[in-house]
């Protein structure tokens, strides 16, 4: 089930390492699913003992057609749901024992970035990623100086004080990775990031989440875009109806 | 630091969202002026009925040789006023002699009096009961009239309509009040909904980029506070213009002795205020809960 050929890609030095469950090189995993399931109400099952373990600075691409539980997943690592069974670990603690009063603490530690951008709307570019350090209580004097660091970094540097609906969706992507990023968190998850994009955009997308994970961020992304993934040559995690059905070092999207 | 963060936030999205933010104090200012006006004629009409109440007093006459034949005996009349001393329900009683009652005749009736032989009228005692309730029975403890007394009247008919009309009135201020209280509360809550639900999608990015549930629905209440206080100033102004301008106009045509007076302005002002203020910040804080779920 695990280390499928997918279409023929030759995976050589992978094969070794595909056993999920192979001691870390460097200290605790970032995340770790164990037989974690998700039933929502009545009785879908959006993920069914899904396990697997993502190392620190690793690039991970989650697969599967619409349905297959990539969202849950993103979900799940946000708190935004609590798994129905099994355990979710990240950075070495676990989400269940998290309390309800600690979520803000996690999801500040976890850049998130999403297909529609989420940006606020009535918010210019700066003001937009200047909202994730004011929710942290970051000084007026560092988030001057890291906000426009942040955004000349994601190439937004002349269009600091325009609105989202000023913007392309490539340009609104960038905007949301760098309220994702401004704060160098070590887990970076993206849901779908590109989906709304056209090739080439996504590609300029793609190699900013790159550069991000050069700098040792995890970065965890959901996606369709079978070109990316095949070109990547990153991780895959594959699921098809909420199981996993493929974990690959270097895999294609299958 | 963290005050200033909140006021600035709340202060941006009353701008951002300025329509919403004007609905919301139309709505306070609405419901606020109504209730101001119900409770200043409430407390009027109230008064009005205390002032009335008043006027219900036992008069206990005695015989004059006109009526019975001969004049009450003071022994008879001291034994009266033993028993309205004694009375429980009576507050105070005061004696009205032949001379006191001609004397009040003459101020009110000139012409009539004017050429009376002699003096026609029996002594009385004025009874004023501890509550107007309780007049039917002082009346009622004078039955059968005791030697030497005439007749015992308190304007049955009257005691009887003031009385109901008093308790209706209290009751329906009272549920009226309640009423115009729940619905502006209601509507209030209904427009801080609304306006927060139309800034749902932002409140979940807050969430989602680390923002603790306070630092979202601080500005929210704060917003709520704000709107709160502008729609009941405006309305405690308006009451103010109705209650200088209008007012005059209507009160000549009414007659109204001194000792009828609504609540004080600045005591109803206060309750609108406060009313505003609370159902704005609480309002405000308790809608968010179910926006806060993420």
């Amino acid at each position: 089930m695990l280390n499928g050929g997918g279409d023929g890609v030759p995976a050589p030095a992978a094969t070794a390492e595909t056993d999920a469950t192979a001691p870390p090189p460097g200290g605790t995993p970032m995340i770790v699913f164990e037989a974690v399931t998700k039933v929502y109400d009545p009785n879908v099952v959006a993920l069914r003992e899904a396990s697997f373990v993502i190392e620190k600075g690793e690039f991970v691409f989650l697969v599967g057609p619409s349905g297959s539980g990539k969202s849950t997943i993103m979900r799940l690592l946000l708190k935004e749901l609590d798994p129905t069974g099994g355990r979710i670990l990240v950075g070495g603690r676990e989400l269940a024992r998290l309390k309800g009063s600690k979520v803000p603490m996690l999801r500040r530690n976890l850049g998130c970035v999403f297909q529609d951008f989420k940006l606020l709307t009535d918010r210019t570019a700066y003001e937009n990623v200047a909202y994730a350090l004011k929710v942290q209580g970051e000084s007026k004097r560092d988030i001057r100086s890291k906000v426009p660091e942040i955004l000349a970094l994601v190439g937004l540097g002349a269009k600091m004080n325009n609105h989202p609906h000023e913007l392309s969706g490539g340009e609104q992507q960038r905007v949301s990775i760098a309220r994702a990023f401004v704060n160098h968190p070590p887990l970076l998850i993206c849901d779908e990031p590109t989906g709304n994009l056209d090739p080439d955009t996504s590609v300029g997308i793609m190699q900013l989440l790159y550069r991000i994970n050069r700098t040792g961020t995890t970065v965890v992304m959901a996606t369709h875009d079978r070109e990316m993934v095949d070109k990547m040559r990153k991780r895959v995690i594959a699921l098809e109806e909420g199981t996993v059905v493929r974990d690959e070092r270097r895999g294609g999207y299958g | 630091m963290r005050a200033r963060l909140f006021i600035s936030e709340a202060f941006r999205s009353l701008a951002a969202n300025i329509s919403t933010s004007v609905a919301a104090v139309m709505t306070v200012l609405i419901g606020m002026f109504l209730l101001g006006l119900f409770i200043a004629l409430g407390s009027w009409v109230i008064s009005w009925t205390d002032h009335v109440k008043k006027d219900l007093v036992v008069n206990v006459y005695f015989c004059t040789d006109l009526t019975c034949g001969e004049e009450a005996a003071p022994k008879q009349i001291d034994a009266v006023r033993a028993g309205l001393a004694s009375n429980p329900d009576v507050r105070e009683f005061s004696f009205i002699s032949k001379e006191q009652a001609l004397e009040e005749m003459k101020k009110r009736y000139p012409e009539i009096t004017g050429n009376l032989a002699r003096n026609p009228l029996p002594p009385a005692y004025e009874v004023i009961p501890v509550d107007a309730d309780r007049v039917q029975e002082v009346a009622a403890s004078l039955e059968p009239a005791p030697a030497g007394v005439e007749k015992v009247t308190y304007g049955e008919k009257k005691a009887e309509r003031v009385l109901q009309v008093a308790t209706i009135i209290g009751a329906i201020f009272l549920v009226g009040s309640i009423i115009l209280l729940i619905a502006s509360t209601i509507l209030i809550a209904n427009t801080i909904r609304l306006s927060i639900f139309s800034r749902r999608r932002e409140i979940e990015v807050m969430k989602l980029v680390g923002a603790t549930n306070w630092f979202v629905r601080a500005p929210f209440m704060l917003e709520g506070i704000v709107c709160g206080l502008a729609g009941s100033v405006v309305a405690v102004v308006l009451l103010l213009l109705a209650k200088e301008l209008a007012l005059p106009g209507i009160m000549g045509r009414i007659e109204s002795p001194d000792d009828i007076q609504a609540w004080s302005f600045p005591l109803v002002a206060l309750i609108l205020v406060c009313v505003s203020l609370l159902v704005g910040a609480v309002g405000s804080g308790i809608t968010m809960r179910r926006f806060l779920r993420i």
